[in-house]
């Protein structure tokens, strides 16, 4: 019993220190056997068992980069290489992507659905073929892939829940301002958010939100409210004599972590590593329980026979991801098209 | 709506004998203790080849599972119910037709607390917490509404194997009517110190909600995570069969019913941080320690107290005498208490 007890206790300290206990007590059959992480649901082997998924799909999605650096996949919409993608992670800067044909090609985004949170891109290659929709209802439980452009899936796992709206949450720049004064100055910047990570400081004054001149706290908090999470705003700051202009990522926080009831680190993992910048305020997803980089989102998520039913758009938590139902980003894609072709006409 | 009839519509032969297994656990007497139920064979020799190979080796493989999953999905979802004790919450799986459910020890917490459950279609009872054993973290509770309700089989840990594929289900952070169910597929990866371990990608707040295999049977209970998204924990079934006469009978005194020989006089709920203090029991060793009530336990020795459950584990362990060191949040300040562990005082 107190061998037990101490490997009860051993036990959980595995769990808290983030590794797997080594010496098991196990079954009286094979006592420290251990699934080769290669037959893990996400390892190489079961994933090469998908590799035809991704054969069907790869030369309809994009890998797109701003300045060389990988931001999110995209699908294809037509064969004239417009594509779809996840918007707010375009950070400003040079676009360009990777294709299944390993062709390096340059992209510009033609039109934005802010709300939807989805970018229309036109890719300068040819020989893009558009990714086939599913017409069905998805149910949990069926598998829900996520290809690239490479010969396996990125990722695979299965359908969690049926589509549901999720609720926007409120966008924040993540300073604190000195309420003593009128003046918009910084008394706190809080950390892990969007104005510690542009570099802003206490003391410094906001005199400028998208260029439009602010003196006081109530402008700011009015013109940022139409701002959504992973969208950014350009800030003019004055320190001292000198001034600047800064550009910070708006996020939205969890009331607990705004609460301060997670300590700095692990609160600003989940906001800037593991999840999505914009993870709320999607009129329909799909939940699923893929484990997927925030960089790989985007992109189709498919079905064994390679159909989309959906499109990934934030990874949601540690351990789920969501997808816009294929249904929604039709009448999206629909709606992005126009909104492209009326901006050219007025050109 | 009678679940047993539901389960009965089978996927194939086995799935109905299986269903004839969830008949109910308590006794003809209402009052007398629900007698150890018998584990439902899982006839893995009748399963589809695809869900017994080493590893899905094509599209068609990969299609028999998926099939497999689909169609046991509904006939199990739903007996998965959230539950909220007290101020936590957490998931739990119907067993038996009149209501037993289990969950996770630190779900559960001591005998005889009101429990309300929702089911996956937003249907509410209520019903009280029986006991949970600390040691393997399993609980048990009965919801005392009258039935019958949705449930699910009790599997057996013997026919439980290496890279089976198994179903992660509950209601992670609580019951929320446009989501409801969450359903999560893995492998059986490891047996670590007995519990099962998979690669289902389940969360802090899936506790309590069931592991189910490929017979559609609960094999075992969502318990702890670890820092990879692909290994986390689950009490095994046989646990529960094995400490059937605590969870049917758990001591109704305090939250820290692991070993009544260590005491401290405190008890806390989950919280982000680490435990946060509910309660500290005046004259106590908490209480002479400078512990308080909205303190959270963050350390134990050094190590990190990722739910309450393990700080309650740490406590039950304690040789009574023995000097546990704490690092405790206090508003923003951080302090380090020492608390001497005791055997409790005698019956309150």
């Amino acid at each position: 019993m107190i061998a037990r007890h101490f490997l009860r206790r051993s036990l959980a300290l595995a769990c808290l220190q983030l590794f797997v206990a080594a010496a098991a007590l196990g079954r009286q059959t094979g006592a420290d056997e251990q699934l080769p992480r290669s037959r893990y649901r996400s390892g190489e082997q079961t994933l090469r068992a998908f590799a035809p998924v991704a054969a069907a799909t790869r030369f309809s999605i994009i890998k797109l980069e701003v300045d060389d650096t990988p931001v999110a996949l995209g699908a294809v919409v037509d064969t004239n290489g417009l594509a779809i993608t996840k918007a707010s992670e375009l950070k400003p800067g040079k676009l360009t992507c990777w294709l299944a044909s390993d062709a390096h090609a340059d992209a510009e985004v033609i039109a934005r659905d802010e709300s939807a949170d989805v970018a229309l891109v036109r890719v300068h290659a040819t020989g893009l073929k558009p990714i086939q929709w599913s017409d069905e209802h998805v149910h949990p439980g069926q598998w829900a892939i996520t290809p690239g452009i490479a010969p396996t899936p990125h990722a695979i796992g299965v359908v969690s829940t049926l589509p549901r709206r999720i609720r926007a949450q409120r966008a924040l720049i993540g300073v604190q301002f000195d309420f003593s004064t009128n003046v918009p100055r910084i008394e706190e910047v809080l950390p892990g958010l969007g104005a510690e990570e542009a570099g802003l400081k206490a003391g410094d004054v906001v005199t400028a939100l998208n260029g439009a001149a602010v003196t006081n706290r109530e402008q700011i908090v009015e013109r940022l409210r139409g701002f959504r999470a992973g969208e950014t705003v350009k800030v003019r700051v004055q320190r001292g004599t000198g001034s600047f202009e800064a550009q910070i990522r708006m996020m939205a926080p969890s009331a607990e972590w705004l609460a301060g009831e997670l300590d700095a680190p692990s609160g600003r993992d989940r906001l800037v590593g593991e999840v999505s910048l914009r993870a709320e305020g999607f009129e329909q997803v799909i939940e699923h329980d893929t484990v997927l980089h925030p960089w790989l989102c985007g992109g189709p998520l498919v079905d064994l026979d390679g159909k989309a039913i959906g499109l990934n758009i934030a990874r949601a938590s540690r351990v789920s991801t969501y997808a816009l139902p294929t249904s929604l980003v039709k009448r999206i894609v629909k709606d992005l098209e126009a909104k492209a072709q009326k901006a050219a006409s007025t050109k | 709506m009678n679940a047993t009839r539901d389960l009965r519509v089978p996927i194939c032969g086995w799935l109905l004998a299986a269903a004839l297994n969830c008949t109910p656990l308590l006794g003809a007497d209402p009052l007398s203790a629900p007698p150890v139920p018998k584990p439902a064979p899982a006839h893995r020799s009748e399963w589809a080849a695809a869900l017994r190979k080493p590893v899905p080796e094509s599209i068609a493989d990969l299609a028999a599972i998926e099939q497999h999953v689909k169609a046991l999905l509904p006939r199990v979802s739903p007996a998965v119910v959230a539950v909220e004790v007290g101020y936590g919450s957490g998931s739990g799986v119907v067993v038996s037709s009149n209501g037993l459910v289990l969950t996770a020890g630190h779900v559960a917490g001591r005998a005889g607390r009101s429990v309300h459950f929702t089911f996956p279609d937003g249907k509410v009872a209520h019903g009280k917490t029986l006991g949970l054993d600390a040691d393997t973290d399993s609980g048990l509770m009965l919801i005392t509404d009258p039935g019958p309700w949705p449930c699910v089989p009790m599997g057996d840990f013997e026919d439980v194997r290496l890279g089976d594929w198994v179903l992660a289900l509950g209601h992670p952070g609580g019951f929320d009517l446009q989501r409801s169910l969450v359903a999560r597929l893995g492998r059986v990866i490891g047996f670590p110190e007995g519990a099962i371990q998979t690669d289902c990608t389940i969360s802090p707040g899936d506790s309590g909600g069931p592991l189910v295999d490929m017979a559609g049977h609960v094999i075992g209970i969502h318990t702890a995570i670890s820092g990879p998204t692909s290994e986390n924990y689950h009490v095994a079934i046989n646990d529960y069969y094995e400490a059937w006469d605590h969870l049917t009978h758990g001591p109704q005194t305090t939250d820290l019913v692991a070993n009544p020989r260590a005491y401290i006089g405190a008890s806390g709920v989950d919280d982000p941080a680490g435990c946060r203090i509910t309660e500290v029991e005046s004259n106590s060793p908490a209480a002479r320690a400078g512990l308080k009530a909205g303190d959270i336990v963050l350390e134990v020795e050094q190590r990190r107290i990722p739910v309450a459950a393990v700080f309650r584990r740490w406590i039950a362990e304690a040789q009574p005498g023995e000097t546990l060191h704490l690092e405790v949040k206090r508003g923003d300040d951080h302090l380090k208490l020492e608390v001497q562990v005791e055997t409790p005082p005698g019956p309150r």
